[in-house]
């Protein structure tokens, strides 16, 4: 039942059906700390239960530019090759089962989103793109410059 | 079970009856035996019955090593090499219990959330203004969670010491298989590393030390052809050196010969030929590490165990270590290995720049000295700053320039502090921060890959406050900034000053500043203070003009010209020569800070030496020598040993009653004579001349004491009884004679 559950959120302006497999935790945090000289989509590091998370700006990884996190703004917690990361989101809307089959991305998608979309999935009349967090923070470095 | 005790029991015993010699090959046997007991020992905690088998082989090695004593490799070969897991088992099972990593990483998050919580708690405390009581106790709480988290984090340490242990055995086991004669050494034990890096190096830190004594070593022969002694040598050692643990393994064996290691990576088809010749000696060198590269020429028992320098550089690397080859052809190796310290503790030192806090290593920290001070110049030189620091000139860097963040405006200027950070042997520079804020033992885990790209940072920590800090790559921002840090060719000798510099360090005399009872401050030589002692006021009497403290069954004297009223406590400065003790009274220690060269002495000899100038405001320097003196003369200074005094006779009492006190008072011990102290003979006898004859032991010094004042004759050397001077004195004489 696991494969079907997915955490419906709006990252980066956009609708999207994260698996819920892939991720760890929704939490709040308060203000980062800059990481001077990281890469763009970096937007900060922070502590949770003793540990180290990089928070990551999926504005960024899009192609928009940065934003400001809020305090208290919501993150959703992934774990990648044994590292912590956040990726901020705008808003979460919710945490449900979706019988409907992944499909092929179909259509063209900007680049940004292109590069992190892994399927589509059709949710309550609408659309999603189910993206797979892991390809936000291991982006390569040029492509966000 | 039985006969292998036995047997190796024998042979022992024989040894030690001088009816056999200790040789290589007899202790090659008893080891196996004492391997093979140990697997039978661990076959009956599992199986609950002794394994069937044959144990003569190893019984007859100890009989062949006793017929041919001149130790042959042939004998010892019979004997296989245990597997490095038993030797480990056996060296850690001593004195300690085992604990798996994942429930002491669970401890350490465990308590790092209390102590998060704590602060989180604090805050509100201080917030909702709670009485003082329960700020108190929440502050005791407070203390014993940062002891708890201090041991959490020494539990994830472990002495180098560990991985170095099995070493010697697995020398001598494979010297024995090689028929070479090795002397291992290893240094540096006491390093401390992170468990989970210890179990990681272990494998390949054993793989070098085999591929030492396999490939490196020269056959005996050889070896006295190259001039060399026939004994190898093979060195471990491991430092800290800035961000890394160091760990070396020296060998003198022959070397790599970059033109072999061509000619052999060409044959294994891992090179090309003209590949091979695009290459840099140090590339050459570096052959080693391909996959599928083997340097010996024919495979050995060793060699053909499917580890290769490729998969220890692999394993190093998967830890963010490297593996360095200093080599001299024909004269030996040292392979270095450096981890990084990061899941290490170190401790930190905090700065701030760019409004934010960033932590350093302190281990490559120098110096720390305040951009405003008299001995820093900093000059503008082509675009680049250099700072010169007592006439030694280093790169400027500013810590926000080389994070590519702007300077906080905002920051008092005063603040700016410039750190002298040495990241390795030979290199050194200045980085310039906005201010430093304290140092903190911290816990460094990596950062994220995408972090550590950047190369600017070592690692994350979360030091108390909750609040993520950067541990700054010491190395890593030279690079990025592309200052050139080599000391070479720099105005002085850099070295030579750093050696002087640790000298002066180590002879400068350190100074204790405290307030004293009048409220001056005051200083005095840190090296002459005993310790700090805190006694009741009660504590502190008069007595024969002077006051004296009771610290515990003691009584030591006071400088103090009355016993201080009004007051619970007094703290007490116990100042001691090796000899006696002497009480200062103070009021409360400021500092203690580094005795400055220019002393300006006082005009006569008397409490205080001299002043000193500390921080700008004068500072008397109290003279311990002349304290000593006011309160040395009256005391008796305690003797390393007590001499022991008999009174031979004592017919009326009047030894005992009139003498015994006053030998008492000058630091004799005094027994009757029929009193004996066991297993001490008494170092003089005293007697009465006039009183009957008593039995006097004849090899004990004398001294014959009679009632009249005028002596008998010119010949009699007894002392009148009451002359306190003489007799004191002929009991010197006759002790120090004794």
């Amino acid at each position: 039942m696991m494969e079907k559950l997915y955490l419906i959120a709006r990252i980066a302006d956009t609708r999207v059906a994260l698996r819920s497999r892939a991720i760890n935790s929704v939490v709040t945090v308060g203000t980062p700390v800059n990481v001077p000289a990281a890469p763009p989509h970096v937007a900060g590091l922070f502590a949770l239960r003793s540990r180290v998370f990089t928070l990551i700006d999926p504005h960024v990884v899009i192609g928009l530019p940065a934003v400001a996190v809020a305090p208290g703004q919501r993150v959703i917690v992934v774990d990648v090759a044994d590292h912590g990361y956040a990726l901020l989101a705008d808003a979460i809307e919710d945490v449900c089962f979706i019988e409907a089959p992944e499909t092929r991305v179909t259509g063209w998608l900007l680049p940004g989103w292109a590069r992190v979309a892994d399927a589509m999935i059709e949710h309550e009349g609408a659309s999603l793109l189910v993206v797979d967090p892991s390809h936000f923070v291991t982006l390569p470095v040029a492509k966000a410059a | 079970m039985t006969a292998l005790s036995h047997a190796a029991e024998d042979a022992l015993d024989q040894v030690r009856r001088g009816n056999r010699p200790a040789n290589a090959a007899l202790v090659t046997a008893v080891l196996a035996i004492i391997d093979r007991l140990s697997s039978l020992c661990a076959a009956l905690g599992s199986m609950g019955q002794e394994p069937q088998g044959d144990d003569s082989d190893v019984i007859g090695a100890l009989a062949m090593a006793d017929d041919r004593p001149a130790a042959e490799p042939a004998s010892a070969e019979s004997v296989p090499a245990p597997a490095d897991e038993e030797v480990n088992a056996e060296l850690q099972s001593w004195r300690s219990i085992r604990v798996p990593l994942p429930l002491l990483d669970s401890v350490m998050t465990g308590v790092t959330d209390i102590v998060l919580a704590r602060n989180e708690f604090a805050r509100l405390l201080r917030e909702s203004g709670a009485d003082a009581s329960v700020i108190a106790s929440f502050d005791r709480l407070s203390d014993s969670i940062a002891g708890m988290r201090q041991s959490v984090s020494q539990m994830r340490m472990q002495r180098i010491d560990k991985l170095f242990s099995p070493l010697p055995r697995i020398v001598r086991d494979l010297a024995q298989d090689f028929g070479k004669k090795v002397r291992f050494s290893s240094s540096g034990g006491e390093v401390e590393l992170d468990r989970e890096m210890m179990e990681n190096i272990r494998d390949p830190l054993i793989h070098i030390v085999r591929n030492a004594i396999d490939h490196g070593i020269e056959p005996l022969d050889e070896r006295v052809a190259a001039g060399k002694g026939v004994t190898a040598h093979i060195d471990v050692s491991a430092r800290q050196s800035g961000n890394q643990i160091e760990i070396m393994v020296r060998d003198d064996g022959r070397g790599l010969s970059p033109e072999a290691l061509v000619a052999k990576a060409i044959s294994a088809r891992v090179v090309t030929a003209s590949e091979a010749k695009a290459l840099t000696p140090r590339e050459k060198l570096e052959l080693i590490f391909r996959p599928g590269f083997s340097t010996a020429a024919k495979v050995t028992a060793v060699s053909g165990r499917g580890v290769g320098m490729d998969i220890v550089k692999a394993n190093l690397e998967k830890i963010g270590g490297v593996v360095e080859l200093r080599n001299e052809e024909g004269r030996g190796l040292t392979i270095v290995l450096r981890v990084p310290m990061t899941l290490t503790i170190i401790s930190g030192l905090m700065v701030r720049a760019a409004g934010q806090y960033f932590a350093i290593p302190r281990g490559s920290v120098r110096e720390i000295l305040l951009e405003m001070s008299d001995s820093v110049r900093i000059d503008r030189v082509g675009g680049g700053e250099l700072v010169t620091v007592r006439g030694e000139q280093f790169p400027l860097l500013r810590l926000e320039h080389a994070l590519g963040s702007a300077i906080d405006a905002s920051e008092d200027q005063d603040d700016r502090a410039i750190i002298l950070i040495r990241p390795g042997q030979g290199h050194s520079y200045a980085l310039s921060v906005a201010a430093i804020h304290d140092h903190e033992e911290l816990v460094i885990k990596p950062a994220a890959p995408i972090i550590m790209a950047t190369g600017l940072y070592a690692g994350t920590t979360l030091p108390d406050n909750g609040r993520p800090v950067l541990l700054l790559d010491v190395q890593g921002l030279l690079a990025a900034a592309g200052v050139d840090a080599s000391e070479a060719g720099r105005s002085h000798d850099a070295d030579a000053e750093a050696e002087a510099e640790v000298a002066a360090a180590r002879d400068a005399a350190q100074l204790l500043l405290f307030c004293d009872v009048g409220g001056r401050m005051r200083g005095v030589r840190l090296s002459v203070i005993e310790r700090v002692e805190e006694v009741p006021a009660a504590a502190l009497f008069e007595s024969a003009g002077r006051v004296q403290a009771k610290i515990g069954t003691d009584i030591f004297p006071v400088h103090a010209a009355a016993a201080p009223g009004g007051r619970d406590a007094v703290k007490l400065l116990r100042l001691h020569d090796g000899r006696s003790v002497l009480c200062y009274p103070i009021e409360a220690v400021i500092d203690i800070v580094r005795l400055p060269d220019a002393v300006q002495p006082a005009q006569a000899p008397g409490l205080i030496a001299g002043v000193v100038l500390i921080g700008g405001q004068p500072v008397e320097l109290i003279d311990p020598f002349w304290l000593m003196a006011q309160y040395g003369a009256g005391q008796t200074a305690p003797l390393r040993r007590q001499p022991l005094c008999r009174l031979a006779d004592d017919p009326d009492g009047w030894a005992g009653n009139f003498l015994a006190p006053i030998l008492r008072s000058a630091g004799y011990r005094v027994i009757g004579g029929d009193e004996v102290v066991e297993g001490e003979r008494p170092d003089v006898q005293l007697c009465l001349v006039d009183g009957p004859a008593a039995p006097v032991a004849a090899d004990i010094p004398l001294v014959r004491l009679r009632a009249s004042v005028a002596a008998s004759g010119p010949d009699d050397d007894s002392i009148y009884r009451y002359d306190r001077g003489a007799l004191l004195e002929a009991l010197r004489v006759r002790v120090a004679g004794a």
